[in-house]
């Protein structure tokens, strides 16, 4: 590697961070924003023009708090829990295009880099969940755990079946492949199970029991305070704008216009602007799923997973294999996956889970225990 | 599913609808309270005077269930200079308003219409004792609420300040002068029927109860 490309990356990295800050800044006063909406209140109105600058105020709030290191904590796996929680969130945005060459290194295993990385997170809140020596930090650690480990698995399984219409794990190719038709058309039952799992994935509110308010107190991080708190609140944002930035990326075409009458600067500059507006769109609809849905229960979350969404993304694979082996159109594709979703509709609606609360939710008195 | 679409539509609705939101502390934008709001206790002004309405006669702060007034009692001068009607006035009159509990029966006692439950309902304060409201507060409260309400005083015949015309030479002689060798009682209490007999003058004091004082005075 030459000095000139260290430079480069140097200050692309660099540059990518601030675009990133600046995007999580928004993001979190359009969600103060957009749920206050839905609720019909006005949400942050004091600090500049409709509370604008709240996040401003909020930063500084939380950096200037004091770290609070609870006695019986894990010192070192409390302190880095956070930074393993951001540095993978980070660590994604290595590979993801925002427009066309606008990359910071475009990986030809991009999407085998990007279900490798996302996992890491996990480790982070398991750790935090451990080194705040707090049974509800443990709690939520665990839930953490198991819900991101099941549903990293149809969350992969979506991606597989893009990668699989798109012949390639290259990003770029991706997005190239949906010049005709985004995958969201071909391919309806994937993008599902992508926005479902990636919802799970990002503990977003109709999953987000590992850090429950109601149960837990906020899970894995009960007992952090300050700026250390504020890296896993960027990290989470980070991650919905991954999310659905990999949404628009592999379902939605991307950068792609329908038509693109420009070139040169004025091609990339437009593309960065409807891919953003596309992804703000995405994000505009996870913070709609926020405001409408109630939590869910852990076992209907873990049975959701498995009984549902896993052999759902396993008929997806196979559907998109073998039209792709037999060479069919990809309108059948689309049919089969519509059918699949119908079927899952219908299974939703057949069976809303109450014969799994008879099995899991047992009362066990002590004595039948001694016995 | 179905429901799940059913529940986004309802939320997309909502986020469409006007914000019920009433930005509370901007001045321009907050909800004014009802026109019979109870608040905190003010006193009048009777700009006729113009002077307070109080004559810090003290029911009111005997009257109160948590002891949170306190008033003093002066000669008012301009009965002297006869611009008023009222013998006596208030000098120091101080509510702590921490303590009061808009219970209103300082409001139902008081027989000048000189205290009301203004619109004041705020207490919060920059010092821990800015709740103890001097007079100057109160009327300044009092007088707050009376622009902004329109409010006039129930019995004004009796309690308006403003002088009643007296035929003249009439009421002289039955001044007495205030220390005269009459017990002091007495003398209050003629004092607080003057003006009224002055107005039907008789020779003897037969009438009101003030009256009865003020034969034991003589």
């Amino acid at each position: 590697m030459t000095l000139t490309q260290a430079i480069y990356y140097a200050l692309g990295a660099v540059g990518l961070f601030l675009f990133l800050s600046l995007v999580v800044i928004v993001l979190t006063w359009a969600e103060r924003k957009a749920l206050a909406r839905i609720q019909m209140r006005m949400g942050p109105m004091r600090v500049g023009l409709h509370g604008a600058l709240q996040p401003l105020a909020d930063s500084i709030k939380l950096f200037t708090k004091e770290d609070i290191l609870p006695s019986w904590a894990d010192r070192r796996v409390y302190w880095f829990a956070p930074i393993a929680v951001f540095i993978p969130a980070l660590m994604l945005w290595l590979t993801l295009p925002v427009a066309r060459d606008l990359v910071l290194r475009n990986l030809e295993m991009g999407l085998f880099y990007i279900t490798a990385i996302s996992v890491l997170s996990v480790m982070g809140l398991v750790m935090a969940g451990w080194g705040s020596a707090n049974k509800y930090a443990m709690l939520g650690g665990l839930r953490a755990a198991g819900q991101l480990v099941s549903y990293e698995i149809p969350f992969i399984m979506a991606i597989l079946g893009v990668a699989m219409l798109a012949q390639s794990l290259d990003l770029t190719k991706v997005v190239d492949g949906q010049t005709t038709f985004a995958y969201a058309l071909i391919q309806p039952v994937g993008l599902f199970l992508f926005l479902t799992a990636g919802l799970a994935e990002l503990g977003r509110t109709p999953f987000d029991i590992h850090h429950a308010e109601s149960e837990v107190v906020g899970g894995p991080f009960v007992e952090y305070s300050g700026a250390h708190w504020a890296a896993f609140f960027l990290a989470e944002y980070l991650n919905t704008f991954t999310v659905a930035a990999l949404t628009v990326l592999l379902f939605f075409g991307g950068w792609q216009w329908p038509t693109m009458p420009f070139d040169g600067l004025a091609h990339s500059t437009l593309s960065l602007a409807w891919f953003m507006l596309k992804t703000s769109l995405v994000i505009w609809l996870i913070f709609w799923i926020r405001g409408t849905f109630p939590r869910l229960r852990i076992d209907q979350l873990m049975s959701f997973g498995w009984k549902l969404l896993v052999p759902l993304s396993f008929l997806n694979i196979i559907a998109t294999g073998v039209v792709l082996f037999y060479g069919w159109d990809l309108w059948t594709l689309t049919a089969i996956s519509l059918v699949l979703l119908g079927g899952t509709a219908y299974i939703i609606r057949k069976n809303p889970g109450t014969s799994i609360e008879r099995d899991t939710v047992r009362v066990v008195s002590a004595s039948s225990l001694r016995r | 599913m179905i429901g799940f679409l059913e529940g986004l539509k309802v939320t997309l609705k909502t986020a469409f609808r006007k914000p019920v939101t009433d930005q509370y502390p901007d001045p321009d934008k907050r909800r004014q309270v009802a026109p019979r709001y109870m608040g905190f206790p003010a006193l009048l002004w009777d700009s006729d005077v113009p002077e307070p309405y109080c004559t810090g006669c003290m029911v009111c702060v005997r009257a109160c269930p948590t002891q949170c007034m306190s008033a003093q009692m002066t000669d008012n001068p301009k009965f002297a200079t006869d611009e008023s009607r009222r013998r006596k006035i208030i000098e120091e009159f101080e509510i702590n308003l921490g303590r009061c509990i808009l219970c209103g029966i300082c409001v139902d006692v008081c027989n000048f219409d000189a205290i009301e439950m203004s619109h004041e309902h705020e207490l919060s304060k920059y010092r821990r004792n800015g709740n103890r409201m001097d007079l100057d507060d109160l009327l300044g409260m009092g007088m707050k609420y009376q622009t902004e309400t329109g409010w006039q005083p129930s019995n004004p015949s009796k309690n308006s300040g403003v002088p009643v015309k007296k035929p003249e030479g009439s009421e002289r002689p039955r001044r007495r002068p205030p220390r005269g060798g009459a017990r002091t009682g007495g003398a209050r209490a003629s004092n607080a029927g003057a003006s009224e007999r002055a107005a039907s003058d008789n020779s003897g004091d037969s009438g009101d109860g003030g009256g009865s004082g003020g034969g034991s005075g003589d």
